[in-house]
């Protein structure tokens, strides 16, 4: 979808930080109606998701399968809420049904699961097989010359796995240039600061061994996700990495940067107190 | 009844199969981790390099990869050792393989000892516990070529996850060419009214050796190669206990959680009370050394069969 050249940039960013906004508040409201889920990691990628969702991918929520359209996996599917809550604003399902995340007999599950709810593209949740399921789809595009992207969101502790890097050589190998892995570098994991429990930097340079282009980005300043996703179409014949730097929590003051908002749900205090960081409220 | 020597084994005659129907339907890929010369899986590389893809000694990631591709659509068969298969790529099967339903055809090698000479890390005794375990999952074991060759067929023939065993070396022929297979079903290669004997894979060939020693001292045997597992043929297995009221099961793989506990579950709970016995893997590991004499030492051989059968039927009185 790239009718937004029709409309200034300016525009165009203010557009989607309020798509961002809209799937921060979806998220926080969901995880506090389920009384489970995941917060913090899903607030440090709504922007991205808001700019690929709203903006960047050939998608149309109508034909969920569509052969043509991007595909989008959520290999650190425990920030289902994000994608969920894009997923029902851009209009794949009702709204009204976030509220049964995690529920018995909903199609939110836990984690991401392809066969039940239009639109995931990937079931997804142990970590970096969903990345490895990724350039599985992306090897399929290029069997079949196919024009669609495949993004990736990983999680910074998740490149822990040993897994991501045996798919990021398998995508380097046959030269996956449609293939977006994008590191939501929040530098929290569940036990604590990314960077301490298992060190992984430097980031940039492992996907550059790997043979990645690699570009980094601010997660949060839309204008340059944009610029960043846009620039990782280019063809190069390599598959590319975008280090977002991001802020776990990001937009309720009181989640970000803390470790304890992994896997939280937030009491009807914090929601309300949520609500207000977040301009306009959660209703 | 003496059967052919094989100058192939299953792995081989599955792989040749495929081979064939590469240039008989354009649909399907091949995922190999770099053990293509030993599954036979470069016989179909070689002829279809664009369909073929080699992800190196990364099982996990392979596993995976071809559940991404399958989740385009796209039929994928993964080739490789089944410890390797049906341990360390275990979680991408269950969780995005079968839990999914995806399409996508496990053909795995060495099972059981008959990688013998390799050691216990190279062997796979417990693979049919861990996939027939999972949801969705169809098993096969064939024996012989006919019956690998059919199992090709038969796992692209339904859409959903298969493992087909496969073994190191080549044995016995038991089927002609052309012989029929089904998914759920099984062959009775000897009738008998004494004591039922079901196997599948290699053991097959044993169990007949037994039913013949057995022969001579009167005792009639019937075996059936049990190569569809799961689903496994729940008639057949009725008829041949309302018969020979003994059942023996004889298996290349842990007792625990293989085929025969599966069919003493069924017994009970289907009220058939009959004298049952296994041989396989007593809760232990086998070791390097020839397939005759490993299976023998763990007694699974045609001596052992014969005097566990020859127990159960005196059981019956």
């Amino acid at each position: 979808m790239t009718a937004s050249t029709h409309v200034s940039s300016d525009e165009r960013i203010r557009s989607l930080e309020g798509h961002a906004r809209d799937i921060r508040r979806a998220i926080v409201s969901m995880v506090h109606t389920a009384q489970s889920g995941h917060c913090g990691g899903s607030l440090s990628a709504a922007d991205v998701v808001s700019a690929l969702y709203f903006d960047l991918m050939n998608i149309d929520p109508s034909k969920p399968r569509m052969p043509g359209r991007d595909r989008f996996v959520l290999s650190k599917g425990h920030a289902c809420p994000v994608l969920y809550a894009a997923l029902a604003l851009r209009g794949y399902f009702p709204v009204e049904e976030l509220s049964t995340l995690r529920k018995n007999s909903s199609r939110l599950q836990g984690h991401p699961v392809s066969t039940y709810l239009p639109g995931v593209d990937a079931t997804a949740g142990s970590l970096g097989l969903g990345f490895a399921q990724a350039v599985g789809m992306a090897l399929e595009g290029r069997m079949l010359k196919a024009d669609y992207h495949v993004y990736a969101l990983l999680g910074d502790g998740e490149l822990n796995e040993g897994v991501v890097w045996e798919a990021a050589s398998t995508a380097a190998k046959f030269g996956l240039e449609k293939l977006v892995a994008i590191v939501d570098r929040n530098n929290l994991q569940n036990d604590g600061k990314a960077d301490d429990i298992m060190p992984m930097e430097p980031i940039d340079k492992k996907f550059e061994a790997f043979n990645w282009r690699v570009l980094t980005m601010d997660g949060h300043d839309m204008a340059e996700v944009l610029a960043t996703l846009e620039a990782s179409n280019e063809p190069t014949g390599r598959p590319t990495c975008i280090i977002a730097r991001t802020v776990k929590g990001k937009g309720v003051s009181f989640m970000e940067n803390k470790r304890e908002w992994h896997g939280k749900a937030p009491s009807d205090d914090e929601y309300s107190m949520a609500c207000k960081d977040l301009e306009g409220g959660c209703t | 009844m003496s059967l052919a020597k094989s100058k192939t084994p299953t792995r081989r005659a599955l792989a040749e199969r495929m081979l064939e129907a590469g240039s008989e339907r354009d649909d399907f890929v091949v995922f190999e981790s770099d053990i293509g010369y030993s599954t036979y899986s470069y016989l179909f590389g070689d002829a279809y390099p664009e369909r073929y893809f080699n992800l190196g000694i990364a099982e996990l990631g392979t596993m995976a990869t071809a559940a991404g591709m399958a989740a385009e659509g796209r039929p994928a068969i993964v080739c490789g050792y089944g410890v390797f298969l049906s341990m360390r790529a275990l979680e991408a099967v269950r969780s995005f393989i079968c839990y999914p339903r995806m399409n996508v055809k496990i053909f795995s090698s060495h099972g059981g000892v008959t990688a013998a000479v390799d050691g216990v890390t190279h062997q796979a005794t417990e693979d049919i516990a861990f996939m027939a375990t999972l949801p969705g999952m169809t098993v096969l074991a064939p024996c012989d070529s006919a019956s690998a060759r059919a199992s090709f067929d038969l796992a692209l023939g339904i859409h959903g996850p298969v493992f087909v065993r496969l073994m190191r070396d080549p044995l016995s022929e038991l089927y002609p060419e052309g012989t029929e297979f089904s998914i759920g079903g099984c062959h009775t290669p000897r009738k008998g009214d004494d004591i039922t004997i079901v196997s599948y894979g290699d053991l097959v060939f044993q169990a007949l050796e037994a039913a013949e020693l057995l022969a001579t001292e009167g005792i009639n045997a019937e075996v059936i190669d049990m190569y569809s597992i799961k689903p496994w043929d729940r008639q057949a297995l009725r008829l041949s206990l309302e018969r020979t009221k003994a059942l023996l099961v004889v298996e290349n793989h842990q007792r625990k959680n293989g085929l025969g506990y599966e069919l003493a579950a069924w017994c009970m709970r289907e009220g058939v009370s009959v004298p049952f016995a296994q041989l396989g893997l007593d809760d232990t590991f086998a070791e390097s050394g020839s397939y005759p004499l490993t299976i023998q030492k763990f007694g699974m051989d045609a001596a052992s069969i014969a005097a566990a059968a020859r127990k159960l039927a005196a059981a019956k009185y």
